[in-house]
């Protein structure tokens, strides 16, 4: 039997061809959700422009018809993001995958939203320049996806998130309308207020993105990469506190708990890491030679003084890439402990890790959970992980008792419920721990600014309005085992 | 403008907003009062007493602190923990990100927009808000924090900012080459943004004598020395300018520039002029007229400028906004402020 044909599609096939427009049911599949697969929901259509033009057309004719819609990149969003409602249509941005220009004696880079991350530092690499923002998903995520996320990764500890390499962005409002937001020489005008700043992270719910300007790194002279093992995690947690208080600024300061090790010893990223250790802590320096020589010995004295079992230093690049492969594969091993992992994203001050991941453990034990840690400790940034069945109701409430109340520790603790996953749709309800109902009515405000109409990706982000009052209600939020390869940072 | 109102807390200014006094033009210390647009009838209110740290937590390396803080209070305290605010500007901190005249920032130097990790704020109507987290990382809600930065306080106030710091490099020292060309200032001052850790600040200036380029190398000291000697800069002491005075009769422009585009764009433009590492720069000229010619020569090199130091009804023109940017800031602005208080 045919399918019958609605009107905007047909108007939608009339702008971009048949070929970019997808409404059957069945073709619809690959859009249902994002990396957080419990929120599911199988879009009105999708469309896939391939100019800014063509997303302010689409734009125009859904505008008039009152019909929301969502802007995706590569869909590898943990928050629910991209996820679109039934009455929605999907903007899918990874056709506009060209880099329009780039730079070098100005350090910049003009891109469409679908450019890959890791893409654009292969673009660049041979002028000896990158992309610093580096989410461990930058193999596949966009930066579209990246500057509406405001999205991190291990370097971001010296060189800050993706907000803090976006010179400006040409929108396209949900009106149809244009707006330039910074571009090359600044994100903004004297006397203008920093909009660009403002529209990272929106998470979709601003407008879309269509071309985007970052600023670009020169590559550093020399990289020095150093795994401790440790005993304890307190021993592990002294000495980032140790290394920082020293007045370093490593490149990236990561730590493996103990579980984490052996599921990554026991998995295909095997690295070498002692199984029997506590703690391991991946120390990565970079800058000028003879810079690097020297903070390398004050990294190793602060390892050395809370007692590490072993201190390691990768001799070339193929050992730098093999102490990162356990890292970077860590998600990966633990989707293979259990059906399904949730993963959490939470931020302390870099002086309360020690005592937040004690508090940690014991919520872990309360609910007789299966928890591993992998975090920035740098940055503060935890990503306590749940490993649990989903088809089994009483882990399943364990699970997401054990992820709110870690939630709570972490702003107990002066921090966030989210250091670079973004809210989602998956944390509407966690929202509530950080923001009086008037902080969020002052964000829903700036959010109007951009879409009174509330067409674009509603129900992110911010609790609907009627829902501030809902902040108590439980999540019913899980992240399914995600796939082999790479995981979350 | 009539006297000034002077909240010793964050209840009183909310109080006092609450009141409906009329148009507010809010100011710090009052430093930057003669670059902005004037704002006749309105009270100034002054937060200056507004000036305390409420939070330095060394080990994270972030602050809280009022908005009416002097720089060099900060500074000070920062400096027995060995640590800095890395961007440079002074006044009050609420006046140096309100009123942020930096740019991009860029290679080795930090902006504003970088370091401000969250607000407690006023709305015009008295409703008191917070945005973004006192960590370092965050990205619960809408960065509503960040419209701080630029608005020289016509979208809300200030009362508590969240600061991101960093560690006092271990070694610094500063240096100055003077009396270059154009074009020898400019390929030196490329260069250096070009370093592996580029100075930070760097500065090229012209005046009547010439062009010289100063600015601070920071790091560990083999690096410091090191750099400086392989690119025989002599050690100088510290003359970063942070704004030019007007000339007699004359203006001053602010704005930001792309440093690859300088080498064609400043000999076509008369005065004495500084730029930074991070694209910002000021041009002092000697007429408004100089200034009306100006400000098109600038757009056609993809620069940003406006009128700064002036006769207060010639402050604020300038290179035009993008229509789209210009049409959501006046949206935000009758979101933030709906009764355009905030003058
Ligand atoms: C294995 C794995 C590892 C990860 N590691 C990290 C990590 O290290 N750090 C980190 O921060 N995150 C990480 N993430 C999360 C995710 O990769 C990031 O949030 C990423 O930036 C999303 O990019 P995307 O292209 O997949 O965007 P999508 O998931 O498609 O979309 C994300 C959001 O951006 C919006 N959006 C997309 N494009 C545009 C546009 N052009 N204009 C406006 N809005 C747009 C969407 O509406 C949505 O709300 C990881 C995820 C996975 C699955």
């Amino acid at each position: 039997m045919l399918r019958p044909v609605s009107n905007l599609e047909r108007e939608l096939v009339r702008l971009l061809g048949a070929q970019r427009v997808l409404a059957d049911p069945d073709s619809l599949l690959a859009w249902e959700c994002d990396g957080f697969t419990v929120h599911r929901s199988r879009p009105r259509a999708v469309v896939q422009p391939e100019s800014t033009a063509e997303v302010q057309a689409v734009l125009r004719l859904l505008h008039a018809g009152r019909v929301p819609f969502v802007p995706r990149g590569a869909g590898t969003c943990l928050s629910g993001g991209p996820t679109a409602g039934e009455r929605a249509v999907v903007i899918d941005l990874l056709r506009m995958r060209q880099v329009l220009a780039i730079a070098a004696d100005d350090l910049y880079a003009v891109v469409q939203p679908g450019v890959v991350n890791l893409d654009l530092t292969a673009a660049v690499r041979h002028l000896g320049l990158h992309y610093a923002p580096d989410p461990s998903s930058q193999s596949v995520c966009t930066i579209g996806g990246n500057l509406a996320e405001n999205s991190g990764g291990p370097h971001c500890l010296k060189y800050g998130t993706t907000a803090d390499h976006v010179l400006g962005a040409l929108v396209v409002l949900p009106d149809g309308r244009l707006a330039r937001l910074g571009d090359p020489a600044g994100p903004r005008p004297p006397g203008v207020p920093d909009l660009p700043g403002l529209f990272c992270g929106s998470e979709g719910t601003f407008g879309i993105a269509t071309e985007i300007t970052v600023r670009l790194c020169r590559d550093p002279e020399s990289v020095r990469t150093l795994l401790a093992a440790f005993a304890s995690m307190r021993d592990a947690c002294r000495t980032v506190s140790d290394i920082v208080g020293r007045g370093l600024v490593p490149a990236a300061l990561e730590v493996l708990d103990q579980s984490t090790i052996r599921a990554v010893e026991a998995s295909v990223y095997r690295a070498g890491y002692p199984a029997g250790a506590a703690a391991v802590l991946l120390v990565e320096l970079d800058g000028p030679e003879s810079s690097t020589a020297e903070e390398l010995e004050e990294v190793r004295a602060c390892a050395a003084g809370h007692a590490a079992l072993r201190i390691e230093l990768a001799s070339d690049p193929a050992e730098r890439a093999r102490l990162w492969k356990g890292r970077k594969g860590a998600f990966g091993a633990m989707g293979r402990l259990a059906t399904d992992l949730y993963v959490l994203d939470g931020v302390v001050p870099r002086t309360r890790l020690e005592e937040a991941l004690a508090r940690i453990a014991a919520i872990g034990e309360r609910h007789g959970v299966v928890l591993n840690n992998v975090f920035h400790a740098g940055d503060g940034n935890l990503h306590p992980n749940i490993s649990f069945d989903g088809r089994d109701a009483d882990q399943t409430a364990r699970a997401m008792a054990a992820g709110n109340e870690i939630l709570q520790v972490c702003v107990d603790l002066g921090g966030s419920i989210t250091g670079e996953h973004g809210v989602g749709s998956e944390k509407l309800d966690h929202i509530g721990m950080m923001f009086s109902p008037t902080d969020l009515e002052v964000m829903a405000r700036v959010r109007a600014a951009f879409d009174p109409d509330g067409l674009c990706n509603p129900g992110k982000a911010l609790p609907q309005r009627a829902a501030c009052a809902e902040v108590a209600k439980w999540p019913q939020m899980v992240a399914r085992v995600l796939g082999e390869g790479e995981g979350p940072a | 403008m009539t006297a000034a109102l002077e909240p010793a807390s964050a209840d009183e200014l909310a109080a006092l907003l609450r009141n409906r006094p009329g148009r507010v033009r809010l100011a710090g210390s009052g430093s930057r009062r003669d670059r902005l647009p004037p704002a006749d009838g309105a009270v100034e209110v002054r937060l200056h007493r507004l000036a305390g740290i409420q939070r330095l937590d060394a080990g994270d390396q972030t602050c809280s602190v009022e908005p009416g803080l002097p720089r060099e209070r900060l500074d000070a305290a920062l400096a027995e923990k060995d640590l800095e605010l890395p961007c440079p500007g002074g006044g009050t901190l609420g006046g140096l990100f309100a009123h942020d005249p930096l740019g991009a920032g860029g290679p080795g130097n930090v902006a504003p927009r970088s370091l401000l990790l969250g607000l407690e704020g006023v709305l015009a109507d008295g409703t008191r808000f917070r945005s973004g987290a006192r960590v370092v990382k965050s990205v619960a809600g809408f960065d509503v924090h960040k419209l701080l930065v630029g608005s020289d306080g016509r979208l809300f106030a200030a009362t508590l900012l969240h600061l991101r710091l960093r560690p006092r490099p271990p070694a610094a020292a500063w240096f100055r080459r003077a009396g270059l060309e154009v074009a020898a200032a400019c390929r030196l001052f490329q260069a250096l943004r070009a370093q592996p850790v580029p100075p930070a600040p760097l500065q090229l200036r012209r005046t009547a004598d010439g062009c010289a380029v100063t600015g601070r190398f920071a790091g560990r000291a083999a690096y410091v020395g090191e750099r400086l000697r392989a690119l025989e800069l002599p050690e100088h002491t510290p003359d970063p300018v942070d704004h030019l005075a007007a000339p007699a009769g004359g203006e001053v422009l602010a704005g930001i520039v792309l440093p690859s585009r300088l080498p064609d764009l400043l000999p076509a433009l008369a005065g004495t002029f500084v730029l930074r590492g991070d694209g910002r720069f000021e041009l002092a000229v000697a007429s408004p007229a100089a200034a009306d010619a100006a400000l098109p020569q600038l757009a056609a090199h993809g620069a940003h400028a406006r009128i700064a130091a002036a006769a207060p009804a010639r402050r604020g023109r300038g290179t035009p906004l993008d229509p789209g940017a210009e049409h959501l800031l006046a949206r935000l602005r009758r979101a933030l402020d709906p009764d355009g208080v905030l003058a």
